[in-house]
């Protein structure tokens, strides 16, 4: 005796069999991260891609003798920066190296004007500009060389090296890595907000360079080694989705320095380029985005991103990216790419 | 620097810091030959041995769960004291060494990306990373303060910091070169690998360059470059006059270099300042 199956039926079981195989497959795709940790990145990705558009403000600056203090000024605004009224301000720039003629760190100017900005605009508690070198041990060299002693000096802002602050060890909450958690310098753990001043780069290893690559400077050398290459073996971009996730800093903000941008072989040896533009926002995926735009890039094809944006970690697409400032058309240059091997 | 120890018997980074392995060997290693020091050193000694891992190596603090470079620092500091917890340290530096290659392509690549012989490792800053110029250099000045000459992992650590070398003198922190440009020497670099090379008696012409660009005063004249180069100085017998007074001159009222405890110990390891 044959029973039959109904084609309703056929199409369920259908059906049930496809969910069961994908799922499998989904299953047997995540396993090295673990189902779980997959599902939760891919939802909050979702999620985000329903949350209001980051603001990105860009303002167009020629050269480092502009008066940047009304750029920054106006391009916080223009981004709405947080609220910094009587907070812990660590500033970070990019001091990786200094390399005669190749502007591989973040113009002192720039940072000189966001400290101003901080101080008399903002009226912040307390401005500390901290950087852990990656190459060289000594912080004091890279200081004179590249004119942040004077600056800081003029300024009466302290430095922090954070490759030899005391410690605090951090829970790592995205599981991008094999690490559960992280050692990081108390400075960055007790301020109350994080300002990323990056330089606008190209990278060889990333393709590019700017708010989020800069973050690397903020795990301590004296664990992690110089470069911090212990880090690098991690994944960089996973690692550094990682240390985005997991800031501390309940308020951030990143101000990239594409005044004279570098491209080419970053993030040393790049050429410089009259990029003339700064760019700034909360959420560092979107200014990232906007960046590799200004370069003449496309942030879909670029790995470091793309992966962040997915699991949620901010915007990339445009329509989510509300440009305020100066326009990008009139600002974008094309940069030359890292090499790539 | 003697005032600034901590109670647990360490020394920080800076004072009143949290304490490190590094700066509180570096300490040991400074001031352990003056009698009147005596109290100070048996204290930081007694902390150093407290953080001793089962595996026999050092994390850079009692926080650090995980052995790694500055074990060199520890073995160094307790070589002439604790021969037994030196030795233990030293056969974890023995057992660690940085990433090596072997796959012949990826060998191939490695040498045209950072003209580096890839199949030749030294140690890491961490088990698990590539071998870097800086904890290698320290792990063979350990090795020899712990009397271990001739082992094979010695004799590689030698030939990774010859491979190493700039073409032009000196050593950046690893490789010579990256992607499209030579990577400048820096004064610590090769100081410490110059030091390393010369414990194990080994001259030549990459050790000749190197000494002739470090003689060169073509650098920051930062406290820390200088008592890098004084260090290398004091032990192939240069003078040190312009070494002594630059640093004098950068000393702060409270005596320190930079304020830094371990830049302080290197300084008085060099000139006795």
């Amino acid at each position: 005796m044959t029973r039959k199956i109904s084609r309703r039926a056929a199409l369920r079981l259908g059906l049930g069999a496809g969910i069961l195989a994908g799922g499998a497959i989904v299953y047997r795709e995540t396993q090295a991260v673990g189902f779980d940790k997959w599902a939760r990145w891919a939802l909050r990705g979702q999620a985000t891609r329903f949350s209001a558009a980051s603001r990105v403000a860009l303002a167009a600056a020629d050269s480092y003798d502009a008066e940047l203090v009304t750029a920054v000024d106006a391009l916080w605004r223009a981004a709405e920066g947080p609220d910094l009224q009587n907070a812990r301000v660590v500033v970070k720039p990019n001091l990786v190296d200094y390399i005669p003629g190749r502007p591989c760190f973040t113009a002192p100017q720039v940072t000189e004007a966001l400290i101003r900005f901080l101080r008399d605009t903002a009226r912040v508690k307390k401005i500390i500009v901290a950087e852990g070198m990656t190459f060289r041990r000594d912080p004091h060299a890279i200081l004179i060389d590249t004119g942040y002693r004077e600056m800081l000096e003029r300024q009466r802002v302290e430095f922090v090296d954070l490759n030899y602050d005391d410690l605090v060890k951090i829970p790592l909450r995205g599981g991008y890595t094999k690490m559960d958690s992280l050692f990081m310098a108390r400075t960055v753990t007790e301020a109350d907000a994080l300002i990323s001043v990056p330089k606008l780069k190209t990278h060889h290893w990333t393709q590019i360079s700017a708010s989020i690559k800069n973050l690397f400077g903020i795990v301590p050398g004296i664990k992690y080694g110089f470069p911090k290459n212990t880090l690098h073996m991690q994944g960089i971009n996973a690692f550094l989705a990682e240390l985005l996730d997991s800031l501390p800093t309940p308020r951030r903000f990143a101000l990239v320095d594409g005044i004279v941008g570098l491209q080419g072989d970053g993030p040393l040896f790049g050429a410089p380029v009259a990029s003339g533009v700064l760019l700034g926002g909360q959420d560092f995926l979107a200014v990232d985005a906007t960046a590799a735009r200004l370069m003449g890039m496309e942030p879909q094809a670029l790995e470091i991103l793309t992966f962040m944006a997915w699991a949620g970690l901010g915007h990339l697409d445009e329509n989510k990216i509300a440009l305020r400032g100066a326009a990008l058309s009139e600002l974008r240059r094309i940069f030359e790419p890292a090499p790539q091997f | 620097m003697l005032r600034a120890q901590n109670a647990d018997g360490g020394w920080g980074y800076k004072r009143g810091g949290m304490s490190y392995v590094e700066p509180t060997a570096a300490v040991i290693l400074a001031c352990s030959q003056d009698a009147q020091n005596a109290a100070v050193v048996q204290k930081a000694r007694a902390f150093i041995k407290t953080l001793q891992r089962a595996d026999g190596g050092w994390g850079i603090a009692s926080m650090d769960a995980e052995s790694g470079w500055m074990t060199a620092w520890a073995v160094w500091a307790l070589a002439d004291n604790d021969m037994a917890a030196a030795q233990r340290g030293a056969e974890w530096l023995l057992a660690t060494a940085g990433l090596r290659v072997t796959d012949a392509t990826q060998v191939a690549g490695v040498k045209k990306v950072l003209r580096i012989d890839a199949t030749i490792t030294g140690w890491p800053w961490q088990p698990g990373d590539a071998a870097w110029i800086f904890p290698s250099a320290l792990a063979l000045l350990a090795l020899h303060a712990a009397q271990i000459r001739q082992h094979p992992r010695v004799q590689e650590g030698l030939q990774y910091l010859l491979d190493r070398a700039i073409p032009e003198g000196g050593w950046n922190i690893g490789n010579p070169f990256m992607v499209t440009g030579n990577l400048p020497p820096t004064v610590e670099s090769t100081a410490l690998a110059l030091l390393a090379l010369r414990a194990f008696d080994i001259e030549n012409e990459i050790t000749q360059r190197a000494a002739r660009w470090l003689a060169q005063e073509n650098f920051t004249p930062t406290a820390h470059e200088w008592t890098w180069r004084a260090l290398y100085g004091q032990k192939v017998g240069a003078p040190l006059e312009r070494a002594r007074g630059a640093l004098q001159t950068l000393q702060r009222a409270d005596g320190s270099l930079d304020g830094n405890v371990f830049t302080t110990a290197l300084g008085v390891m060099a000139l006795d300042l």
